[in-house]
């Protein structure tokens, strides 16, 4: 038997596996909230000492410099465990309920008001099929990823985004197009659709799109939405190479993807999104930062360690990159934009000329 | 459009990463964690048990000292049993790193040391 909801979050299939998943959130908080930032203290002092001023050290003397601190490499160690100690008992927990849960999304599959749209014979590219923050098939083959990203965000946002609160307030943070128009929007690389529910109520009378590589994700994305009766649609498709026609939406929304592609991907994305956006639409970009150079020691490593230990394979590239340059070279003027909660993203407003 | 398939979890369920020039340091804090965890486990489900118990008991029996009440129970052979499996199990859980990384070698140093680039899932199956 399904424990059910609480409000929008899934009930873990056992008590026991939510008090452990418990234990892992709070563990993860005191290492982000207290570990890290003496981290940060500790590791910029080292390496400021042994790098004079003026002189901009490369990560490999970072991390040598860091090395010799004996708190970094425990921080390495609980980040890593208590991340697959996350996978693995979210994914044990739901796969405890699998039947009900597959029965779930396919019956949804028919239910309106809004519908899932998918082609049998997509292929998804192999770039995309990497097991992105350690979870178990990734986001594309696991037949469960759904409600397993849903569980596995829930601790990583330590209990803080369950009622989907972040990305409520950036839908409702997201720059509207000046002359107020908006007709038709999308959620690009949506996953399981939170933010795109929130900006069709934000927008209500906008027909609003969320389309993403990942199958999984949408099913529960469309049993997520048909369960509340929000209008909203969701396709499997390539940000890379969208359905829409030219000039079609009004506001484009997107939330942390692009350090998740490689960037020779991102080179394809962001003028497509350009092509399917009207002259004035504006691109809500919510996403890690760039210029590694305007970052501290400890926060290159820290970019690096994720990238290297919880399977972030294309955000190294991406920080480094010039993701502004791109933007205004695809037809789009870029300005900042609003402050949303996590202050560790940067957030453009990037208006379509 | 049938695609490879590796087995789900090969981050998870591999030799994962060391960090320790001494790999027995990743496999204790490893455990120390899982320990910390199975004793939360534990104790929440007792105090949602004793919460259960009393309200369940409340009409019946007024206010009644579940401690005392689980001081004085006796288990059936058949129970022993069950609680002897939960114990194995939980045995395994805190000291299943041990038997994960069990040489120095056997897992990939972490960052900025010998790093290995993840492979496509696709690339696994094959
Ligand atoms: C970190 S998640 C994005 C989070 C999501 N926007 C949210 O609101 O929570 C990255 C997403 O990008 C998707 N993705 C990766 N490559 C893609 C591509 N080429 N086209 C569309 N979606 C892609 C993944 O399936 C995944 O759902």
């Amino acid at each position: 038997m399904r424990r059910d909801w609480d409000g929008l979050l899934p009930r873990t299939a056992r008590l026991a596996d939510e008090s452990y998943l418990d234990f892992v959130t709070s563990f993860r908080a005191r290492a982000v909230q207290q570990m890290y930032p003496m981290l940060e203290e500790l590791g910029n002092a080292v390496v400021g000492r042994e790098h004079p001023a003026g002189t901009a050290p490369g990560i490999a003397e970072i991390q040598r410099s860091l090395d010799a601190l004996p708190l970094v490499r425990v921080w390495q160690r609980f980040m890593r465990s208590h991340q697959e100690m996350m996978w693995r008992r979210t994914r044990a927990s739901i796969a405890a309920e699998a039947d009900q849960w597959l029965a779930a999304m396919r019956d949804a599959e028919a239910r309106g008001p809004g519908r899932l749209l998918y082609d049998p014979a997509f292929v998804v590219p192999d770039y995309a099929r990497v097991e992105v923050h350690l979870q178990p098939g990734g986001y594309t083959d696991d037949p469960l990823g759904g409600p397993v990203f849903h569980y596995g965000t829930h601790v990583f946002y330590q209990g803080e985004n369950a009622q989907d609160e972040q990305h409520v307030e950036m839908a409702r943070k997201a720059a509207a197009p000046r002359d107020g128009a908006v007709r038709r929007v999308l959620d690009l690389a949506c996953s399981i659709g939170q933010a795109t529910v929130a900006l069709k109520q934000r927008f209500p009378a906008a027909e609003t799109w969320g389309i993403d590589v990942a199958l999984p994700l949408l099913r529960y994305a469309h049993l997520r939405a048909a369960e509340r009766g929000v209008d909203v649609n969701f396709q499997q498709a390539l940000a890379e190479q969208m359905p829409f026609p030219d000039r079609h939406f009004d506001l484009v929304l997107s939330y942390i993807l692009f350090h998740e592609i490689p960037w020779r991907i991102t080179e394809r994305v962001v003028p497509e999104v350009a092509r399917v956006m009207r002259p004035g639409g504006t691109f809500c970009i919510y996403e890690f930062p760039n210029a590694s150079g305007s970052l501290s020691p400890v926060a290159q490593f820290l970019i690096d360690y994720d990238s290297h230990d919880n399977c972030e394979p294309y955000s190294r590239e991406f920080v480094r990159a010039d993701f502004h340059g791109l933007l205004r070279d695809s037809g789009f003027d870029v300005a900042p934009g609003p402050k949303v909660a996590n202050g560790f993203l940067q957030s453009i407003v990037a208006t379509r000329r | 459009m049938k695609q490879a398939q590796a087995p789900l979890g090969a981050e998870i369920e591999g030799p994962g990463r060391r960090y320790f020039d001494d790999v027995v340091i990743d496999n204790l804090l490893e455990a120390m964690l899982e320990l910390t965890a199975a004793v939360w486990t534990h104790r929440d489900r007792a105090m949602v048990l004793e919460q259960v118990l009393s309200r369940l008991l409340a009409e019946s029996h007024g206010a009644p000292d579940i401690a005392r009440l689980l001081e004085q129970h006796r288990p059936t052979a058949e129970e022993q049993e069950a609680r002897r499996l939960e114990r194995d199990a939980l045995v395994s859980q805190v000291f299943r790193s041990f038997a994960r990384r069990p040489a120095a070698d056997s897992a990939p140093l972490g960052a900025g040391r010998r790093y290995q680039e993840p492979r496509p899932r696709a690339e696994q199956a094959s």
